[in-house]
């Protein structure tokens, strides 16, 4: 009975049903597109590193094992040292250059043949490799979303490239410039802030990091398997905080839109309370048909949010290819649990407001 | 006024279902107090169909409020089939009026996002009885209704949202029903039906009925009339 009568109250009212929903709905995409993006950057980026093929990334000391952050430039000669180290079979120095016109992008300049040691050498899906200094290669999905060609032109760090080649995603970044290139506009000659080190076969990794803290021993050396278990948020105190900041400012929408809503709603239905306490309804029993009608509501707001979060996915990847939105159960289900909470605390002053309520006054409401 | 003797005597021998001596109710309006009821003294029997007549502002409804369990009496006592609201707390006088009271108002009060059927329903489940069909059917025939359960409020007339209201008031078989003024809002046609009802509930069941009301004709129907006038009762 109270199931129905709570279903008739939200069907009465539409308009605000309606407003109710979609700001737990917005509350659940919020929080899921938000850790999906960051997640999905991380993940993404992370793969791309993995899919450099090193198994090995030295860096300087001090380095952030986010590569945005940092260039950290390390001599370049160094390569040839680590190259010695029994059982690398490559090491490939690459440096960072991080353009923030036109968008963010990692850039790395690449010594084109250390490179393909390493990698194993790029798939062309059109043209070919550097032949002037200020030539580019731009990976696959770079390209189509920008509509990019090879011999077209491309403005980065305040100098002209020509794209020379369009390449298979995956191979650390999506741009690519000669390594000497990178080290000039950088004024950093000679340097490099990252060594990609391959060994002969993965299984010597550990055996090679003790031969490189040996002869590097200040520098951040991670094997790639430990570089990807790093690259969560969790090891971004920033990137953790703004995810903190974001989920609960969209808790605390949610909460506010249906404490409003239900507060509205205990108003407009004072007259009905009253009549419910004249049946002989307890606090209780008025607590608890309010709390239903916030979690029907959440409930709505929930399925909506988790649907238009799958549905806005597929609208982000088909509007930005490059980027990448990881949605997982365990956040849906978080997202649903912060929503549905929220909601319930958010309805329970209206509710203990409308238990609270003198039979006779509220009888008597016009 | 009835002396605590006269008190005493009545509500040990007599056993009436509604007993009140010395019954007083102030209001306070920012720094006034404004006295509703200065002393009412009032014996009601089981089966009695009583009508409380008198002036708007007179106490009348102060007093069912009271007697129905909605508001506490600033001092005086006051027995409903044995109870004592002077010492009951407000959840003690919810889960009485969920049992022994049933209500009828001037303005019919029916939940209007429910249909006639829930409206009815709902005193049920709030009882926490379940729903009893044999009762509700009966109900149901003797209001005339039967045709009107699936329809909500605003789609009956007022004779048929009272008749509604005065199903869900007895569904539960309560000792006492309290009608304010529930003709108020009726045509004549309508009010004839409806009190016809409430005289066929008390003759029919021994429904204990106290029923407020300006007119006459409706007062004329029950079996006592007691008239108030500025907080007392003066004629009974």
């Amino acid at each position: 009975m109270v199931n129905k009568m709570v279903l008739q109250n939200i069907l009465h009212r539409p308009v605000r049903t309606a407003v109710s929903i979609l700001a737990v709905a917005i509350e659940v995409g919020m929080v899921m597109l938000v850790v999906g993006l960051t997640t999905g950057l991380l993940h993404e980026s992370a793969k791309r590193v993995e899919g450099v093929g090193a198994d090995v990334l030295v860096q300087p000391p001090g380095a952030s094992f986010f590569f945005g952050l940092t260039q950290a430039p390390m001599p370049v000669k160094i390569a040839d040292r680590l190259a010695e180290i029994p059982r690398v079979g490559g090491v490939a120095p690459a440096l960072f250059q991080f353009n923030s016109t036109g968008g963010l992008n990692l850039i790395y300049g690449i010594d084109m043949e250390s490179f393909n040691r390493v990698t194993g050498g790029f798939v062309y899906h059109s043209g070919g490799p550097f032949e002037q200094p200020y030539d580019m290669l731009v990976d696959d999905w770079y390209a189509k979303a920008n509509h990019i060609k090879v011999g077209q032109t491309l403005n980065f760090l305040n100098h002209s490239f020509r794209v020379v080649g369009i390449v298979e995603h995956g191979k650390g970044a999506r741009l690519f410039i000669p390594l000497k290139t990178a080290q000039e506009m950088s004024g950093a000659l000679d340097k490099a802030s990252i060594f990609f080190v391959k060994c002969t076969d993965p299984g010597y990794t550990d055996q090679v990091i003790t031969a490189i803290h040996q002869l590097l021993p200040r520098y951040q050396i991670l094997s790639v398997k430990e570089y990807m278990s790093l690259m969560s948020s969790n090891n971004l105190p920033a990137m953790q905080a703004f995810l903190t900041v974001m989920i609960a400012v969209a808790v605390v929408i949610g909460f506010l839109v249906i404490f409003l809503s239900m507060y509205t709603t205990i108003t407009e239905r004072t007259r009905e309370i009253g009549i419910l306490k004249s049946l002989g309804a307890s606090k209780t029993y008025i607590i608890e048909a309010i709390l239903r009608e916030a979690g029907l509501l959440a409930v709505v707001g929930v399925l909506a949010g988790i649907a238009g979060t799958w549905f806005a996915r597929k609208v982000i990847l088909a509007s930005f290819p490059t980027l990448s939105v990881d949605l997982t159960i365990e956040w849906a289900a978080r997202a649903a649990l912060l929503a549905m909470v929220g909601s319930l605390i958010g309805a329970f002053y209206p509710a203990l407001r409308a238990a609270q309520l003198d039979p006779v006054d509220a009888l008597s409401y016009e | 006024m009835l002396t605590t003797d006269d008190w005493d005597l009545a509500t040990t021998l007599m056993e009436p279902i509604i007993a009140t001596q010395d019954l007083k109710k102030v209001f306070r309006l920012g720094k006034v107090d404004v006295p509703a009821l200065r002393g009412v003294d009032l014996i009601v029997q089981e089966g009695e169909f009583l009508a409380v007549v008198g002036p708007s502002g007179c106490g009348k409804s102060t007093l069912l409020h009271i007697l129905g369990g909605l508001t506490n009496p600033t001092s005086g006592h006051v027995l409903v089939d044995g109870n004592d609201f002077i010492t009951m707390n407000d959840s003690d006088r919810t889960r009485f009026r969920r049992h022994k009271i049933g209500f009828v108002f001037q303005r019919f009060n029916l939940l209007p996002t429910l249909t006639a059927r829930q409206n009815i329903a709902i005193a049920q489940h709030i009882q926490g009885n379940g729903f009893n069909p044999h009762r509700f059917d009966a109900v149901v025939e003797m209001l005339g209704i039967g045709g009107k359960l699936n329809h909500k409020p605003f789609a009956l007339s007022g004779g048929e949202q009272q008749r509604v209201a005065i199903a869900r008031a007895v569904i539960c078989e309560p000792k006492i029903l309290l009608a304010d003024e529930p003709t108020g809002n009726l045509d004549t046609e309508n009010s004839q039906i409806v009190l016809n009802m409430l005289r066929a509930l008390n003759r029919s069941f021994r429904q204990t009925i106290l029923m407020i009301t300006h007119n006459p004709e409706a007062a004329a129907v029950a079996d006592r009339v007691v008239r108030m006038r500025d907080g007392r009762i003066v004629s009974d």
